[in-house]
């Protein structure tokens, strides 16, 4: 059987125009998606059943057993944190913030450590964005700082910038320029028109100085900013000043370095002050198929977007402290529910060395290296092959995700509502 | 009156504590206070061996003292202080004198995050060093401290001061990263080194006796001035926003 039209589950482009073809309860063939999405359509050896940890090994369990030590687990905790939610779909990150505010505990998704320094950044100045579809049919110039979109996001410069036909744009391959901005030659950079390569750290520097030479005021600039001449700045400043329609697209290069927000806000008000002279926009590069989402869900049902704290009865955000990797360093939870997401892989390791200490649940179709660090381990659907649910493309869109396959697996949501259920009862509701 | 609080050592050591309810003006009506435990609540004196020394009938007259090994987990004490004293005698927790209006903190050791944030009148002493945010804002917010005197013994983190628009901040030691970044009014003292001060800066003055390391390229550089006897050299900006902040350093660097 084909399924046409399928949702790519795995980044933020979230592409929509991928064919499977399934054979039984195996994907057998995938088409239109990139290597990164095939591979996640043709999966790999999943976990079979709840898993317990008992001394060393590990014992299967059944969901209900899982549910019921999570739900324990959550209750007696003193300040449990609830993290991940970027991999999976909108209505179980729904039953998660429930379940935080039921718990009084702090809910967190993995945009605390990629992009959630865009968002302190909109928070201070907004954001000028715009959909992908917009500067697939008009944008003659894209900016990608900080991104390596060849290796990350594969197909964002054939269906939106680079290689993609543009409605308003006659020959779209030539009339539109990309600049690269970056601290390495990426294999991006090696497509790009312009490459402006700056020193690590430099990047607000950078764009501090574009912003001055936009507003005509060259001559304050040093004869070069973190590496970059200021023949080159003032170059790129005439280029995008040029433009008909600009659109900047960043990358963890610009969030995660030296001034992290701070870069952001700077990149947005660069955007802004071109915006006196031309039509501008910036988008972040979204990571995971769904954060996205995971940040429109919180917001809408607790006013802010990751990192909040339910310990007091009401919601409390202060990225920084109430995020997971500072809880985790400082020891300051005692619990952990992680749903799609793998933090063993990628937090620091004083961070591990707590979530060592206390107990953890984990919700993953697949032993990754998060597992190492459980008590118990629930397997659940896929969204976008074995389950259906919302999720939310990089600039905002939301997409229904649809299942290529039937697998018997439950749904982070199902699983989420078991849980749910036994708390409510547990806390007499 | 004196009242001292001896904070118990407890097994589930690194759960905060948030201790908002310690404010001197709390203690005229006695000691039935609660404090927090992550989601816990817990009476003050499940957590404090309390001592209350004297009577007061104005918060000015209230001096509260905190003791023990583990008064680096209380966060938010002095929240809201409007007058009266206090005094840690070891390492506060973050948010020490959030939004504090009047009256004097004093804390013998470290100080964690957001130390006297969106402060507005008032004095904050630090003996040792202060961790990230000190005197800053809130997420998004574009005023941070307004009025009072935060001053710091040792070193401070990054983003000393950011969004400050009025009040004085100093730091004896050296700053981090971006210290009065947005500044708008206000003025900022950093005795030693630090990088990128006044990022983005509009008003206010900033001002470096150390290096500012990886130097911003858009503030105009004026001339050097005399500022008491030492001769520092005066730049405005910042330049990418209009800024007519006044940016004086003893010496630079760009990151070039």
């Amino acid at each position: 059987m084909i399924v046409k039209d399928a949702v790519c589950p795995f980044c933020g482009c979230l592409c929509d125009d991928i064919e499977v073809e399934v054979d039984g309860d195996r994907v057998v063939a995938v088409t239109n998606a990139c290597e990164l999405g095939t591979k996640k359509f043709m999966g790999e050896k999943r976990l079979k059943n709840p898993i317990l940890r008992d001394g060393d090994a590990w014992k299967d369990i059944t969901y209900d057993e899982a549910a019921r030590y999570a739900a324990g687990m959550l209750l007696s905790a003193e300040r449990p944190l609830l993290y991940g939610w970027s991999g999976t779909h909108g209505e179980a990150q729904c039953v998660g913030v429930h379940m935080a505010e039921l718990v009084r505990g702090v809910i967190d998704n993995t945009s605390s450590v990629c992009h959630g320094p865009s968002i302190l950044a909109i928070q201070e100045v907004g954001h000028p964005g715009c959909t992908l579809g917009v500067v697939k049919n008009r944008a003659d110039l894209v900016i990608y700082w900080g991104s390596n979109p060849i290796d990350a996001h594969p197909r964002h410069l054939s269906r939106y910038t680079r290689y993609a036909e543009g409605f308003f744009l006659d020959n779209a391959f030539r009339d539109r320029k990309v600049i690269v901005v970056d601290v390495r030659k990426t294999e991006t950079a090696n497509i790009a028109d312009e490459f402006v390569q700056i020193k690590p750290g430099g990047d607000y520097a950078v764009l501090s100085a574009l912003r001055a030479i936009v507003r005509g005021k060259t001559e304050t600039i040093p004869r070069t900013v973190a590496g970059v001449t200021r023949e080159q700045l003032v170059r790129v400043a005439n280029l995008c000043k040029g433009a008909k329609f600009g659109a900047v697209y960043f990358g963890l290069g610009l969030t995660m370095t030296r001034g992290k927000y701070k870069n952001i806000r700077n990149a947005i008000e660069l955007v802004s002050e071109l915006s006196r002279h031309t039509k501008f926009t910036i988008s972040a590069m979204r990571g995971h198929y769904n954060v996205y989402g995971s940040n429109e869900v919180n917001t809408w049902m607790t006013g802010y977007p990751f990192g909040i704290d339910f310990s007091r009865g009401i919601a409390f955000y202060n990225p920084g402290e109430t995020t997971a990797v500072d809880i985790l360093a400082r020891k300051e939870c005692d619990a952990a529910l992680i749903v799609g997401s793998d933090p063993a892989a990628h937090f620091p390791r004083k961070c591990l060395e707590h979530l060592a200490e206390i107990p953890v649940v984990q919700l993953d179709p697949y032993p990754n290296a998060t597992t190492a660090f459980c008590n118990v381990q629930i397997p659940v659907a896929v969204t976008g092959i074995d389950a259906v649910g919302t999720a939310y493309r990089m600039d905002g869109v939301p997409i229904r995700t649809r299942q290529v396959l039937s697998s018997g697996y439950p749904s982070d949501r199902e699983v989420l509502l078991k849980m749910y259920t036994l708390m409510q009862e547990g806390k007499g509701q | 009156m004196k009242v001292t609080l001896a904070m118990k050592p407890t097994a589930r050591s690194f759960i905060p504590i948030e201790a908002e309810s310690i404010v001197p003006k709390n203690f005229l009506a006695g000691t039935d206070l609660v404090v927090w435990r992550g989601n816990r609540e817990l009476r003050l004196d499940e957590v404090f061996t309390v001592t209350v020394e004297g009577h007061a009938d104005r918060s000015e007259n209230v001096e509260v003292v905190l003791s023990g090994d583990d008064t680096f987990r209380l966060k938010r004490v002095g929240e809201y202080m409007e007058a009266g004293k206090i005094t840690v005698l070891g390492n506060i927790g973050m948010h020490c004198g959030n939004f504090m209006t009047g009256g004097e903190i004093e804390v013998r050791g470290n100080a964690d995050g957001w130390l006297g944030r969106e402060m507005g009148g008032g004095t904050i002493i630090c003996r040792g060093d202060a961790a990230d945010y000190c005197a800053s804002g809130y997420r998004g917010g574009r005023k941070g401290m307004t009025g009072g005197t935060v001053e710091v013994f040792g070193r401070a983190g990054d983003f000393v001061a950011e969004h400050i628009a009025g009040g004085t901040v100093i730091i004896h030691g050296s700053a981090g990263d971006m210290p009065g970044a947005e500044m708008h009014g206000g003025t900022l003292t950093v005795h030693g080194d630090c990088s990128r001060p006044a990022a983005n800066m509009k008003g206010g003055s900033c001002y470096v006796f150390g290096t500012a390391q990886g130097m911003l390229p858009t503030f105009r550089k004026i001339g050097t001035v005399q500022h008491e006897g030492r001769t520092l050299i005066r730049f405005v900006g910042d330049v990418a926003n209009r800024g007519k902040g006044n940016l004086f350093v003893r010496d630079y660097v760009y990151l070039d």
